[in-house]
């Protein structure tokens, strides 16, 4: 028994000192000396020489001048990777694809093909009437609970507002105390579906949006406004108009644009996302350079398949382009966004 | 489209079992003794070598030695905040925690409770993580060795010490470094640094801080390719970073992405072939290979079958339906329930269901390393099992059931000696001839050891199911709604009893460090019923094992004869093949009933 037992920790240490001393050095060394590019992280220098990121790691671009990547689960936090989890069948998923797609959808054909379906989303919002029925904002809080409850809770202002709400509204917050007896202390998330019951009644086709704005402090500040009009109402309510309009021919997006990777740091995304990108991309630099918007696009057209590669040059997949590198080539070529 | 979708999975498949034949030959050579050290190396092995051990010797030193692994590996995450390599202070694991992963790597599982990229130091990756990848995966392929000793009845089982360092010598340290220089090479990170802070690009594109600077990215760099390499070699599993495979560090393009899939398939396919090669039955080997091969290619075909070809459901139009639900007692009428048809979004899915799949690797790519991960107990994952349409996610879930589609380093194959065993016996007993397993009578006490070690892992998986689906322990993990949060509980428990390690990430299961605030509310109960799991699965079914193939292998062989029922031909596949699906996934289809299958049957979208 005691010699198995020093045999064991023979084996161990010697194992040790071979597989998590002598071969990780042994690496270390080679990859520094052969590959010191990739061993560091492959990390890309931006115009002023200073790195800017890893070539092989997804990072934000909000401005309309640069390609967008793939939206993140992980909010491209490169330390804490990870994906939506989300089942198929869970209605998160369609309610967070739905949500991208409502403000950058366009009609496919008919008399308003090529024009945005946003416009359309707010008109049907005004009229407050899905599938018949009054109402569109208590609907969606009386179908989707968890959504409203998530509205509710995901923004401090949000909160803040249906306290406001709950003050002035003792008799519904008493009604809901009765219904449900088993929330002695209902939160705000709580009161979520009772109080868009009683705002989509005082307030027909409008939405409480944030409006951020400096304050006097010089920090951002955010307020709710009551709107008919916005992002908001475009992408919170693009499925339900969609059920409404279920004959609609609407362009198809690319799916990579709409679904998140499993990392949350995909760097790449699909040429035909890319192309999709390509009209609002080289418009605003257009704009931005006060040049023709043909020359630009075609430039812009021009970097797409210079960087464009794909899984096995094309033998296992379809074409891809990396995000931070092709963005860092419009930075360099076209200088700081407006 | 058609080759760019079914090359991948094919060339996968021949590239290995290519590949499997001379490294069959090599390892047979090294496990036989038959090579001549170099002096050094003589040096240790004498040192090591504690003379020939019988079966239960064996055994022990086996069981001894994982004692010792448990513990260092328990002394090197609870030091974790007092060890080097830490710049970034990382604390302690939760206890539990701690001791689910260690029970998890020791056992070549890999299912992982924490995140490596947020709660391990580089000083924990290297001396826990890849210190117990290259052991782990020793272990089980010195079993299986010992097991083919015990078979064609040599006068020792050899030595476990001996034994392990020939494993970890001639063959895994030369791999695992072949392949950690090819990911390097493909762009795998390989420093001793924890991280690089950037100003992105877009300045202020990830938020500001309170402050109203912009905010920093934090990448977090390490010796990625070091642990990639032996993570897949050693069909381990558990990754540098939280999304594994997924993750563009460990797996930075296509071609890696290629060698990662065939890195972890090569010992596996290899092993059969080595059976057969040390028992000096290769036929039956080839019978046993191509048993498992088209099962393989059965899983990986309906993977991406339903993941790649198939849009994903819950963005697509469905037509409105209605059910009939029943009442409680037959006396009750009927009540109808109506679901609305479902108007399409506008999203083009030609390429398949892309949530939580990354777009380097190739069309099938995800959904081919899906079925391969769980077929051969590596549990490592390129794409989001969560998020994979249901029915295609019943391929990884019966690679797990069935476990020994090629399976894990050594436990694999030893799984499939079990179903050839009670296989034999069944027809023995059908055609009324004696059963016998390479002319030994196969007896009362060789069928109780062989059904005691296949019935551990259907017990392990269904009865801490059903106590977690119908406890909080369950109803508080699950992430998403209806089947698919059922289906996320089997996944876990199926993934720790076939020390398999993928999962269902959804799942609350992360307790995080001691001192979080906002800990997952099952962790703990997840943490120590995996951990269980995990470790019955995996020991039981080596030790019954070696004990039969010693009682077996003590016996007197019997010349073949005309009465004697063949292994070696077609008839005997087919056979197998039955007796792998009747009695290995039959248990488990009113599980998958529940899960996977109610959940492609819909409603879609389902609740919120």
């Amino acid at each position: 028994m005691f010699r198995y037992l020093s045999k064991s920790v023979l084996l161990l240490v010697v194992s040790v000192a071979i597989c998590c001393i002598l071969y990780p050095i042994v690496l270390w060394a080679v990859g520094q000396a052969l590959f010191p590019f990739q061993a560091n992280g492959s990390m890309l220098s931006g115009p002023d020489g200073r790195p800017v990121g890893s070539k092989l790691i997804a990072q934000p671009f909000t401005k309309d001048e640069y390609f967008q990547p793939r939206p993140s689960a992980a909010s491209y936090d490169a330390s804490a990777s990870g994906s939506s989890s989300l089942a198929a069948s869970n209605y998160a998923l369609r309610d967070r694809v739905a949500r991208t797609l409502g403000p950058v959808v366009q009609y496919k054909s008919g008399p308003q093909a090529g024009q945005s379906v946003a416009p359309d989303i707010e008109t049907w919002f005004r009229k407050d009437t899905y599938q018949g029925a009054p109402h569109i904002v208590a609907q969606w809080a009386d179908m989707h609970n968890s959504l409203a409850q998530a509205w509710v809770a995901s923004d401090a202002a949000h909160t803040t507002y249906v306290r406001g709400w709950a003050k002035a509204h003792p008799k519904d917050v008493q009604q809901f105390r009765k219904d449900n007896p088993a929330a002695t202390q209902p939160k705000e998330s709580d009161l979520a579906v009772t109080f868009f019951k009683s705002f989509s009644a005082e307030h027909p086709g409008k939405f409480p949006s944030v409006v951020t704005s400096t304050g006097k402090d010089g920090k951002p500040q955010s307020t709710i406004e009551v709107v008919n009009a916005g992002q908001d109402i475009q992408s919170t309510f693009f499925d339900m108009w969609r059920q409404d309009h279920a004959d609609a021919d609407i362009q198809d997006v690319p799916a990579d644009m709409v679904t998140t990777s499993a990392s949350g740091l995909d760097p790449h995304i699909s040429l035909q996302n890319a192309e999709f990108q390509l009209d609002r991309v080289s418009a605003k630099w257009a704009a931005d350079l006060k040049r023709d918007p043909a020359g630009v696009r075609s430039e812009i057209e021009q970097i797409l398949q210079k960087n464009a590669a794909a899984p096995w040059n094309g033998v296992a997949g379809e074409p891809f382009v990396n995000v931070l590198e092709v963005n860092l080539e419009l930075r360099t070529k076209y200088g700081e966004p407006k | 489209m058609f080759l760019q979708i079914w090359l991948l999975p094919f060339a996968l498949l021949a590239t290995a079992t290519v590949i499997a034949f001379p490294l069959s030959r090599y390892m047979a050579w090294i496990m036989d003794g038959k090579y001549r050290p170099l002096p050094v190396m003589g040096w240790f092995e004498k040192r090591l070598d504690s003379g020939p051990q019988n079966w239960k010797q064996y055994i022990g030193s086996l069981l001894l030695f994982n004692t010792v692994l448990f513990v260092f590996g328990y002394l090197v995450l609870a030091l974790q905040p007092y060890l080097p390599l830490n710049p970034d202070g990382k604390t302690m694991l939760f206890p539990s925690t701690i001791f689910n992963s260690v029970i998890s790597f020791m056992t070549n599982t890999n299912l992982q409770h924490y995140s490596g990229d947020q709660h391990l130091s580089n000083f924990s990756q290297i001396f826990f993580a890849i210190a117990n990848m290259f052991l782990s995966a020793a272990i089980g392929l010195c079993a299986l060795v010992a097991i083919i000793r015990a078979l064609r009845s040599d006068a020792s089982l050899g030595n476990f010490f001996l034994d392990m360092w020939r494993v970890l010598i001639y063959m895994f340290v030369p791999a695992a470094l072949v392949f950690a220089l090819i990911f390097l090479w493909q762009g795998s990170p390989m420093t001793f640094k924890t991280s690089h802070q950037v100003s992105t690009l877009e300045a202020g594109a990830m938020g500001t801080t309170d402050k109203g600077e912009a905010k920093q990215q934090t990448i977090v760099v390490g010796p990625v390719a070091a642990l990639e390499s032996i993570k897949m070699l050693g069909t381990n599993g558990g990754g540098f970073y939280g999304m594994n495979s997924a993750h563009p560090f460990e797996n930075p393009t296509g071609l890696s992405n290629f060698f990662n899939t065939l890195a972890m398939m090569i010992f596996p396919f290899a092993l059969v072939i080595m059976y057969g090669r040390m028992l000096g039955r290769m036929r039956h080997a080839y019978v046993i290979f191509i048993v498992m091969l088209a099962l393989m290619a059965a899983t990986v075909v309906w993977s991406v079958y339903f993941d790649t070809l198939k849009p994903n459901p819950g963005l697509t139009t469905h037509a409105g339906r209605t059910f009939e639900i029943a009442g409680a007692k037959s006396s009750e009428p009927k009540k109808p329930l109506t679901y609305p048809a479902v108007a399409g979004l506008p999203v083009d899915q030609h390429l398949g269901n892309l949530e939580g799949k990354e777009m380097r690797f190739g069309t099938s790519a995800g959904a081919t390393f899906d079925a391969l991960t769980t077929d051969v107990t590596c549990g490592a994952v390129n794409a989001e099992e969560d998020s994979i349409n249901p029915m295609a996610s019943l391929a990884p879930m019966a690679g797990m059931w069935i476990n020994s589609i090629f399976g894990g380093k050594g436990v694999g194959m030893i799984n499939m000696l079990l179903y050839v065993i009670i296989g034999i016996f069944i027809a023995g007993m059908m055609v009324g001839r004696t059963p016998e397993y390479l002319g030994k009578k196969i007896e009362a006490r060789e069928i109780k050891l062989a059904a005691v070690a296949l019935l551990v892992h259907p017990f392990m998986i269904l009865a801490p199911v059903a106590l977690f689906a119908v406890t909080h322990w369950g109803v508080d993990a699950v992430s998403n709604p209806g089947a698919h949060g059922f289906s996320q509980i089997l996944y876990q428990f199926s993934s720790a009893s076939a020390n398999n390690g993928s999962a269902f990430d959804g799942l609350g299961v992360t307790y995080g460090f001691y001192n979080n605030p906002n800990p997952a509310p099952s962790a703990i109960a997840f943490d120590i019923a995996t951990g269980l799991v995990m470790l019955f699965s995996r020991f039981l079914p080596i030790i019954a094992p070696v004990a039969m193939a010693a009682y077996l292998g003590a016996k007197k062989t019997n010349p073949a004869g005309l009465g004697t029922l063949r292994d070696d031909d077609v008839t005997f596949g087919l056979f197998l093949i039955g007796t792998i699906l009747i009695i290995g996934a039959l248990l488990f289809l009113p599980a998958a009933a529940l899960g996977p299958i109610a959940e492609h049957f819909g409603p879609f979208p389902f609740g919120g």
